[in-house]
């Protein structure tokens, strides 16, 4: 019997190549989405460690006021390796078309722990300035070029002789001041009054895991506020913070993705269902029980499923490491693919969760009905009613017009789930114009702590969702034309024209869409609102996309609506009437 | 008097997967207004084509229709379907009601597609429906009712402007006796209004109730057979209602 059901299972799938193809596209972009949350991080992690080695990185990092304050730090018990403490002051730049806040840390020789790895140039401490990598990318700042400091004495050009990067340096200008090394002379120069420079100590321990322990201890040696105590740990996570609100974007994303999935994949197996009325009835004739129809179901969706989920986590693993790029300009190398098998699993869990709950869903009905109903009838009574397709018999509305919204509407859960997918991909649609709306309010010159990829990434995801809305509409026209095709015999038989048939196919769908897309609006604003709290933005720079980027919304989904149905439409009214009712 | 339909030389073939399938080959047929026409014959002897071609729900290969002495092999799909609004009844077997609409609402469509008022339309459904026996089950769903119900709504509909012609595929074909009965009795009753009757049946009690019967073999007519004399021609039921 196992076998049999199997079968039957992947003959669906064969019959129905569309809608099998949009299941498993929609399914591996919501497995994608995933993957890539989960591994954004990661990929750069390896990347960082290899800087860390490289620098041989401080276990832990303290900046106090004073150097006898360093000095105490540096003598508790614990410490395996340490440096001199390396004093740092504030400047101001003068060039690269700003005036950005620096750090000058001022070095009398090569550090021995959290030594800058250099990666173009010289080395500190060299004579002239060694830039944060970050730092130098920002302002367009290159080797060989000058940089021009306001100092008390007045401007100051330093020769940049190179660039480094440092695991204890975060992304300009998410870490801002920026940082810069200098030889110890040149610091004296800069910031003469040495009651404004800070001093570092940077400590590596016997073990890596007792850095909260010695960082606890470090910071109850000095007044609260005085001075600041870095773990390895937190200099990794404020290294990596640049992929956070990437993992935040696509957490948000994921989300959005599933809710579509469950409603296109819902509608896709609830249509098979209603197609197959007669075979399902069949079937339960020769004997399969209703669990048993649901079972073949399920293991369409499971197998669509699982290779959704492959596709999804290759893509993903390889596309994380360009949405990491952002860390590299922190690290000596590039992130690299990760690719953890639990992430597989993870992202597979909740895809292939919301593919049997949507075919269970779907066929729910569809098992219920008698067996001499399905053969005789050959298609589902539709169900009962809503309130809503009383009030649409009551409201005066063109007659094809209404029609197609009764027809429409008699799939409740149907018109719901293309509702729900509409609105949810017009939500996302507003997030991104509010997002532009944000980074397009920011001053001219400052530089955008958000990262180039960011946006990329967010404009990539609504072209994901877009393509996938348009397609299942055409799909669900499409299907809803073929569902209906004796309908529309009838219909012409009564007196209906091809064109008012066509008008009343493309006129529901679009009317239900444009209460959607008035509905993603709100929807999409409040998701913009919660997304930028979680990321940490601040109130003052949220911007909400102005209210003519919204009306595009609703407008851009008629458009859209009208494009993607008016194929099946033209479809529905070809169809010469005696054929159209003979049709089964 | 000009006949109200007519067809001449009507042929028609299908392709079915590369294998031609002549339907009919010439048939000849001239309804007289008020009368009552039943088309009998073998199962694959063309009658449900026949029909078919005489609504203009399909198109012939060769030949003509006339209604009323005007072609309408010719007529676009747009002006075919204007044209049976008005002046074209049809009841099929399996009665073919839209399930997405009540029973009222199926039976009001046909008013409201050629202008009536919404009020206007529903109260005469509700009235049609009435006089066909099932004014008590307007609000229900077509899977609601019993197939003799189903086909009193699907009168109703055809009956619903008052058509010239009223064609019925096989109308008793998926009902008891005793519904049969019923809604034969219907039918007749529409053309001692003045409707034309045009019936494909496989009934014989159907047939004996026609004026004619035209037998029909292998796409051609083989045989026609008058019953009883035709009626005096009166104005079709509810004429003077319409807009």
């Amino acid at each position: 019997m196992t076998t049999t059901l199997v079968k039957l299972a992947f003959a669906g799938i064969r019959s129905r190549l569309l809608a099998s193809g949009l299941t498993i596209l929609l399914a591996s972009a919501a497995a994608a989405t995933i993957v890539l949350a989960l591994e954004v991080g990661q990929t750069a992690r390896d990347p960082w460690q290899r800087t860390f080695d490289a620098a041989n990185g401080a276990h832990v990092l303290t900046t106090v006021p004073s150097e006898a304050d360093a000095r105490s730090i540096a003598s508790l018990p614990g410490v395996a390796q340490r440096d001199e403490p390396v004093p740092s002051a504030l400047a101001r730049v003068a060039s690269g078309g700003g005036a950005e806040r620096l750090r000058l840390a001022g070095l009398r020789s090569p550090a021995r722990v959290n030594a800058p790895v250099r990666t173009e140039g010289a080395a500190p401490p060299a004579q002239g300035v060694v830039l944060e990598r970050s730092f130098a990318d920002a302002l367009g700042l290159r080797v060989g070029s000058e940089l021009r400091l306001a100092a008390p004495g007045g401007r100051i050009a330093l020769p940049i002789v190179g660039t480094a990067v440092s695991p204890a340096q975060a992304r300009y200008p998410r870490s801002n001041p920026g940082l810069a090394w200098v030889p110890r002379r040149t610091l004296e120069r800069v910031e003469p009054d040495r009651s404004n420079w800070a001093w570092t100590e940077a400590i590596r321990l016997t073990t890596a895991a007792a850095a909260p322990a010695f960082a606890a201890r470090a910071g109850a040696s000095f007044p609260p506020g005085a001075g600041d105590v870095q773990t390895w740990e937190n200099q990794r996570a404020e290294a990596l913070r640049d992929s956070q609100p990437i993992a935040i974007i696509l957490t948000t994303y994921t989300i959005v993705l599933l809710i579509v999935v469950f409603a296109v994949v819902a509608i896709l197996v609830g249509a098979r269902a209603s197609a197959q009325y007669r075979e399902i009835g069949l079937l339960k004739a020769v004997g399969l029980t209703p669990r048993q129809v649901t079972v073949v179901f399920a293991l369409e969706a499971a197998a669509l499923g699982v290779i959704s989920v492959m596709i999804g986590f290759a893509a993903g693993a390889l596309l994380a490491p360009r949405l990491a790029q952002p860390s590299a300009e922190t690290l000596l190398s590039s992130p690299t693919t990760a690719a953890n098998p639990w992430h597989l699993l993870v992202a597979g869990i909740p895809v292939l969760l919301v593919l049997l709950v949507s075919a269970r869903s779907a066929t729910r009905r569809s098992t219920r009905f008698s067996v001499l109903q399905a053969i005789q009838s050959g298609a589902p009574s539709p169900a009962p009613r809503s309130r809503l397709a009383r009030a649409i018999a009551g409201a005066p509305l063109p007659i094809p017009l209404a029609l197609g919204l009764k027809d429409l509407l008699a799939s409740r859960q149907r018109a719901l789930r293309l509702g729900g997918a509409i609105a949810v991909t017009g939500a996302a649609v507003v997030f991104a114009l509010s997002m532009k709306a944000s980074l397009d309010a920011q001053p001219v010159g400052e530089v955008s702590d958000v990262s180039e990829e960011l946006p990329v990434l967010v404009y990539t995801l609504d072209a994901v969702l877009l393509v996938i809305t348009t397609t299942t509409l055409v799909a669900i026209a499409l299907l809803s034309v073929r569902e209906r095709i004796r309908d529309y015999g009838i219909l012409k038989t009564v007196g209906l024209t091809p064109r008012e048939i066509g008008s009343g196919l493309v006129g529901a769908h679009t009317a239900v869409a444009l209460v959607a897309a008035l509905l993603s609006i709100p929807i999409g604003i409040v998701l913009f609102r919660a997304v930028f709290a979680i990321a940490g933005g601040s109130s003052e720079d949220l911007v909400i996309a102005p209210w003519w980027a919204l009306t595009l919304v609703p407008i851009g989904t008629l458009l859209l609506v009208a494009a993607a149905t008016a194929l099946p439409g033209r479809l529905a009214t070809r169809i010469p009437a005696a054929d159209a009712l003979r049709y089964e | 008097m000009t006949p109200v339909l007519e067809a001449r030389g009507l042929a028609k073939t299908y392709d079915t997967g590369g294998a031609e399938v002549l339907a009919l080959r010439g048939v000849d047929l001239t309804i007289e207004r008020g009368e009552f026409v039943a088309i009998m014959g073998p199962s694959g002897c063309g009658k449900s084509t026949l029909l078919n071609l005489l609504a203009g729900l399909d198109r012939p290969t060769a030949g003509e229709v006339r209604l009323d002495g005007e072609r309408i092999d010719r007529l676009s799909e747009a002006e075919l379907a204007r044209l049976r609004r008005r002046r074209v009844g049809f009841v099929f077997q399996f009665f073919n009601l839209l399930p997405a609409l009540s029973a009222v609402e199926n039976v009001e469509l046909p008013l409201l597609l050629v202008g009536r008022r919404r009020k206007d339309a529903r109260r005469t459904a509700t009235e049609l429906m009435a006089e066909l026996g099932v004014g008590d089950r307007r609000a229900a769903a077509p899977a609601q009712l019993s197939g003799g119900q189903q086909q009193r709504v699907a009168l109703a509909r055809a009956l619903a402007n008052a058509p010239d012609i009223v064609l019925g595929d096989e109308p008793t074909g998926n009902l008891d006796s005793a519904s049969a009965r019923d809604v034969l009795g219907l039918l007749r009753a529409a053309r001692d209004r003045g409707q034309t009757l045009l019936l494909v049946t496989h009934d014989a009690r159907v047939a004996a109730a026609a004026d004619r019967v035209v037998a029909l073999r292998d796409g051609l007519v083989s045989d026609e057979t008058e019953l009883h004399a035709a009626r005096p021609v009166a104005l079709p039921f509810g004429r003077e209602e319409r807009a």
